[in-house]
């Protein structure tokens, strides 16, 4: 046997020092500094339980909620909370609240988060439903008004949760962009990250040696339990997720808050602290891992591409991001998270107070989470439509030095909008557009160089529509020359391409 | 000093700001402007204080604007605050930090009330009065 799986002290014994009342618990930032000054052996020889911490969104979370029948009884087809859809593909009064679920009144500024934060602060919430009405549940319509302590139950089951880490974020592109990992500036402006590093209860133990189905955790501020490996769960590449359950009425709204990221959607924060109980050196040195040790790639979100796909821009350790600042070329970027480390110390000092108290026991998992595995992108099956499919590939271009009259006659003539202006090398140097020229006839302007628009926005043949339909929208443009990857001007699309050759999602015969 | 200016139809056209900047010396800076032709409002940080500061709003008041002192750029919430910090990085004036503890710190007198804060709280904990 290796000697870092020779076991140092089992599960069951820790139970019955926590019993005793003499169980030595430290938290993950404690534990550090005890390996730091006093080796990590005597780390490992002294503490029994080392307490982890995270609060942050976590947009797969949910309650499952059983309202109750109500007299004459509804089988509840359709149903809202303050307006928020509550999943009715259950039973008739069983439903799920997800947290991402937005307000058909309020969009993006409450959603399914908000509701569960509602509830479990105690504040009444509309429930409303609908049904066709059966022999056995005649009613067709119910509203009334509910508190937690109405319902039958609220079960916290959150999908995914506890991301072991998380790339961090910025923004290449040339306009602010709202994304799940929050405001992310123009030119590389910022950065943001996720995640409380060395709190984060699965960085702790990211051989899952002590972590498992079964669990026990503090989650949102009540008791629950790991129930599996976390949806996307990607062990090969250090980011476990997990899939935990609680009962929302011990919880606390400290630990569980409604969100929204402005222009992406609403969320959940939720509190997680997961005990580590230090059963062997190996698992004794992960606990100890400090933030500069764990690492994460910063990924560039000004490319619209599938997430594994953004382009990296740097690879940096908690410790740098959490700095305030990142050097990337010769450039310092301000750096900041978006989950709380306030509160993740807080939940890693509110576990061990449940401890040493005697109010926490650890649990001995009954299976372990998956080792291996990293999740599949989704394969689109059947060709979608790209630039190349719809644009006009006759495209009508001109010179810079061309008249300006000239120009004006052939677009009326043509009966266009849009006019790339292509240099002498065929390459995209401008473009104007029939606005731009009645305005420099007005104006008596001659040269079109004088006034066409240099800076133009453009697509590739290969790209998706919805992406470049997408890009017309935010620059408030009609038109997009369509270039190659040497700036040769090779088709057009315009709105119109748009509108008249897709008809729902299809080409249009 | 933050201050908002506020010109009557009579004296609108006048570069008032630029004589006050020239004479004086002091830099002021303008953070907020809405002028048309029939009146203008200007938020404006005057890096004065003392006589110096009541020197430059005599002048001014003296070329028929009308000041008010004491602009209030943001209001945090403190109870909503759950000090995660997506407001700190998109703050083009560093105006928002951390303190030792992880709390949230707001130093006012490098705010611009730009207002990217207010977009990027994920609680609504912050708002512009």
């Amino acid at each position: 046997m290796h000697e870092k799986d020779e076991e140092i002290r089992s599960i069951d014994e820790i139970n019955e020092k926590i019993k005793r009342g003499d169980a030595v618990v430290l938290t993950a930032e404690e534990m550090i500094k005890l390996a730091e000054s006093s080796g990590l052996e005597v780390a490992a020889k002294e503490v029994d339980v080392v307490t982890s911490g995270t609060f942050g969104a976590m947009c797969s979370s949910g309650v499952f909620l059983n309202f109750g029948h109500s007299d004459p009884p509804i089988k509840m087809t359709r149903c809202w909370l303050n307006d928020v859809p509550v999943y009715k593909g259950l039973a008739a009064v069983d439903g799920y609240l997800g947290a991402s679920s937005m307000s058909e009144t309020k969009g993006f500024d409450y959603g399914g988060g908000h509701v569960i934060e509602d509830l479990v602060s105690g504040r009444e919430v509309v429930l409303r439903a609908e049904s066709y009405g059966t022999d056995c549940y005649p009613r067709r319509h119910i509203e009334t008004m509910i508190t937690i302590d109405d319902l039958n139950q609220a079960v916290l089951v959150n999908p995914r949760n506890c991301y072991q880490k998380y790339d961090a974020a910025t923004n290449s592109s040339d306009r602010v962009l709202y994304t799940y990992m929050g405001t992310l500036l123009p030119n590389y402006g910022n950065i943001t990250f996720s995640g409380a590093g060395q709190l984060n209860p699965l960085c702790k133990d990211p051989n899952y040696e002590t972590i498992g189905f079964g669990t026990r955790i503090l989650l949102g501020g009540g008791v629950g339990y790991i129930i599996g490996e976390g949806t996307q769960h990607n062990p090969t590449s250090g980011f476990g997720t997990l899939m935990v359950k609680g009962d929302l009425k011990q919880m606390s709204r400290r630990y569980l808050r409604g969100a929204s990221f402005h222009r992406y959607g609403t969320t959940l924060y939720v509190g997680i602290g997961i005990p580590i109980p230090i059963i062997n050196m190996r698992v004794a040195r992960t606990a100890a891992l400090k933030d500069d040790e764990i690492y994460v790639d910063i990924r560039d979100y000004g490319v619209a591409v599938r997430p594994d796909l953004r382009p990296v821009v740097k690879r940096v350790s908690y410790a740098e991001l959490r700095s305030g600042k990142v050097t990337i070329g010769d450039r310092d970027i301000p750096s900041s998270s978006l989950s709380s480390y306030k509160i993740a110390r807080e939940i890693a000092e509110t576990l061990k107070k449940w401890i040493l108290e005697g109010t926490f026991f650890l649990t001995k998992p009954i299976e372990p989470l998956p080792k291996h595995g990293k999740p599949k992108p989704l394969k689109v099956k059947g060709r979608e439509l790209k630039v190349g499919d719809i644009m006009s590939r006759n495209v009508i271009t001109a010179k810079p030095n061309d008249d300006i009259k000239e120009v004006a006659s052939k677009l009326v003539e043509k009966g266009i909008d849009h006019l790339p202006v292509v240099n002498e090398e065929g390459k995209l140097a401008g473009i104007v557009t029939s606005w731009d020229l009645a305005r420099a006839i007005a104006q008596d302007k001659r040269r079109l160089e004088e006034i066409m628009t240099r800076k133009v926005i453009t697509a590739f043949e290969n790209e998706s529509i919805d992406v470049v339909v997408r890009r017309m929208a935010q620059h408030n443009i009609s038109g997009v020359p369509v270039v190659d990857r040497m700036n040769h001007v090779i088709g057009i699309l315009t709105t119109d391409d748009v509108s008249r050759k897709i008809i729902g999602g299809r080409t249009a015969q | 000093m933050r201050v908002k200016l506020i010109y009557s139809h009579s004296v609108v056209e006048k570069p008032i700001l630029a004589s006050i900047v020239l004479k004086t010396g002091i830099p002021i800076n303008i953070l907020e402007a809405r002028i048309n032709a029939q009146k203008g409002e200007l938020i404006v940080s005057i890096p004065a204080s003392g006589e110096k500061l009541e020197e430059i709003l005599n002048l001014f008041r003296e070329a028929g604007v009308k000041v008010q002192e004491f602009i209030e750029t943001l209001r945090i919430d403190w109870e909503k605050c759950i000090a995660c910090g997506a407001c700190i990085s998109p703050c083009p004036t560093r105006a928002l930090r951390f303190r030792e503890d992880w709390t949230l710190e707001f130093i006012e007198e490098k705010c611009v009330a730009c207002g990217i804060c207010v977009a990027a709280c994920p609680v609504k904990a912050i708002n512009m009065p």
